[in-house]
């Protein structure tokens, strides 16, 4: 693993933001890290990365404790916690050369990954001329800066228009393809699914579920299928009555019902009892779904 | 470290708030080394009536050496406020803007931050005063001309121009330490707040109070006023005594320098600690 975390606790006066929150993340995932709002994702990357000190537990990075060694254990970690926040009177370029000073990356570097982001003909600017997705870019230059192992984002897309998350997130990909490891968290359940290997899910500080998508998909609670159903209208206002259908609405002249997997033949031969044709069930369950089931509808993510 | 420092430099070097002191200082030297040019006469006159009884004053005693002398006691409010300007930003401002989002996630420890951080500012501090000296001695000594600092403080202490000259570098030393201390408790208040306006009244604060306590003639004032850190800002002073009393300069620096190390070490113990949740 090259990023677990034991038992990670933290508390702010009387609510606990995490509470005993044990993950672990194999080397070269992309995972991805799901909950509502205020369920603790940014504190539990905050105590990641040393910016927020744990009451209890601890995180391994390679092993090593970032509680016992503080900042020496990220030495293979790059990180943009959020907005990426610069010197703005002074330009990207020499923010990202004063970085790589501190570390004593290579300045060549500061190019390079300027050229990465797609800002290399405006490095020399100041960050205060920049828009927001050119500063997240910026953001994502620091971190990949001293060639990191590990990739740690917190809502790398916050605050940027389609384009800009489009372009983020073709970068995350790309350095995935590189093998670098990518812990992510983010608002976008579908884009998670599309670039993630594995997701974690926590709400009110407690993990709900974790490990690889396709696992996660293949054991959830609840099945989503898609049905070829004729006609559609007299088969919703049915399954509606049902106390046993989750969830039961018509997509693009599809039914679409959300149904523990257990009761999937009884779905089919309801409808089929009822008179309706039933010409196709197909599953499709989603990253969404998943979500839904475990952390609750209530959330909003 | 000392890319650190180079990185802080920039980052003072880069804000215009860094500039007040020396804009400041450039448009009231001129005024201050104007003001002697032209009215001098008077305080020749005072002085000559001083020493009247005692020396044949030959020429005028009015020259760069004295005029910085007189400068000098900008160094009791003025230059402290100048000085936070800059180490109040430092460590606040960095919070406030959301950098050490960036900065302390780094592999390079906190402390070696928080030097960094403090050792520019003494640098800014030390050069701020050094570009003081520059004026009042430097342009000072085109406008006035040097000679003979006559100095008049429990007695009269005539210094020769090769003394006067040696004396105002070790009176600008001590003044450099002085402002390093203000920098040091400035700075320990810039760790604790994520506003640069914070530190700055704090420091100005406690300054303004210790000056009222030692200026006010009450027993329980006097009882605290060797606790009081600006009893001993005016070892300045001490360089202009003959002979230079060692000692009492040793003691007031030992004092102050207590002060600034625990401000330091509150200083880290904060920084080390603190939750960046913004």
């Amino acid at each position: 693993m090259i990023l677990e975390t034991k038992n990670l606790t933290k508390t702010f006066g009387l609510r606990k933001a995490v509470n005993a929150l044990n993950l672990e993340i194999p080397n070269g995932s992309v995972y991805g890290f799901l909950g509502p709002n205020g369920s603790g994702k940014s504190t539990t990357i905050r105590m990641m990365t040393a910016l927020i000190s744990p009451d209890q537990g601890e995180v391994l990075i390679n092993g090593q404790s970032v509680q016992k060694l503080g900042n020496k254990a990220l030495l293979s970690v790059g990180a943009l916690i959020e907005r990426a926040d610069f010197h703005k009177h002074l330009s990207g370029e020499t923010n990202l050369k004063m970085l790589a000073r501190m570390d004593g990356t290579d300045e060549s570097r500061v190019q390079v990954v300027l050229n990465r982001t797609g800002l290399g003909e405006r490095g020399k600017d100041k960050v205060k001329t920049y828009s927001q997705g050119m500063k997240q870019r910026l953001g994502i230059a620091q971190a990949i800066l001293s060639n990191p192992k590990l990739l740690i984002l917190d809502e790398p897309t916050n605050g940027l228009d389609p384009q800009g998350m489009k372009e983020v997130r073709d970068l995350v990909r790309e350095l995935a393809a590189e093998g670098i490891t990518i812990f992510i968290s983010s608002h976008l359940l579908d884009e998670v699914q599309k670039i993630c290997s594995h997701v974690a899910m926590i709400s009110q500080g407690e993990l709900k579920t974790a490990g690889p998508i396709e696992v996660l998909l293949k054991n959830s609670d609840l099945l989503v299928t898609e049905i070829h159903v004729d006609p559609i209208a007299p088969a919703i206002k049915l399954l509606s009555t049902q106390s046993w259908i989750h969830r039961c609405e018509e997509k693009n002249g599809l039914l679409n019902v959300g149904v523990s997997h257990d009761k999937i033949s009884d779905l089919i031969q309801l409808l089929v009892q009822n008179n309706l044709q039933v010409s196709a069930v197909i599953p499709r369950t989603s990253l969404e779904d998943v979500f839904l089931s475990k952390v609750g509808e209530e959330s909003q993510i | 470290m000392l890319g650190l420092i180079q990185n802080e430099l920039l980052i003072i070097i880069g804000r215009w708030r860094s500039y007040i002191g020396f804009i400041g200082i450039s448009i009231l030297m001129p005024l201050i080394l104007w003001g002697f040019s032209v009215g001098g006469e008077e305080l020749h006159q005072d002085y000559a009536k001083e020493l009247g009884g005692t020396f044949m004053v030959v020429g005028s005693i009015i020259n760069s050496f004295l005029a910085t002398y007189v400068i000098m006691n900008t160094l009791w409010i003025h230059i402290p406020f100048l000085v936070t300007l800059a180490a109040g930003d430092s460590v606040a401002a960095d919070g406030a803007n959301g950098i050490f989002r960036i900065t302390l996630t780094r592999s390079v420890s906190r402390f070696k931050i928080l030097v960094s951080k403090l050792l520019a500012s003494y640098i800014y501090t030390a050069t701020l005063l050094i570009f003081c000296a520059f004026w009042s001695l430097g342009i000072g000594s085109f406008v006035l001309g040097t000679g003979d600092l006559i100095v008049i403080n429990n007695g009269i202490l005539i210094l020769d121009e090769s003394q006067a000259w040696v004396r105002m570098a070790f009176s600008f030393s001590l003044a450099i330490f002085v402002m390093c201390m203000v920098a040091t408790l400035c700075f320990m208040f810039s760790t604790m707040v994520s506003n640069a306006v914070g530190p700055i009244i704090g420091t100005m604060f406690l300054i303004i109070i210790g000056y009222m306590i030692i200026g006010i003639p009450l027993e329980i004032f006097e009882k605290i006023e060797p606790y009081v850190f600006v009893k001993y800002f005016n070892v300045w002073w001490d360089a202009f005594k003959d002979p230079i009393p060692w000692g009492e300069i040793g003691k007031k620096l030992g004092i102050l320098g207590i002060y600034l190390v625990v401000c330091f070490g509150i200083a880290t113990y904060v920084f080390l600690k603190k939750d960046i949740k913004s």
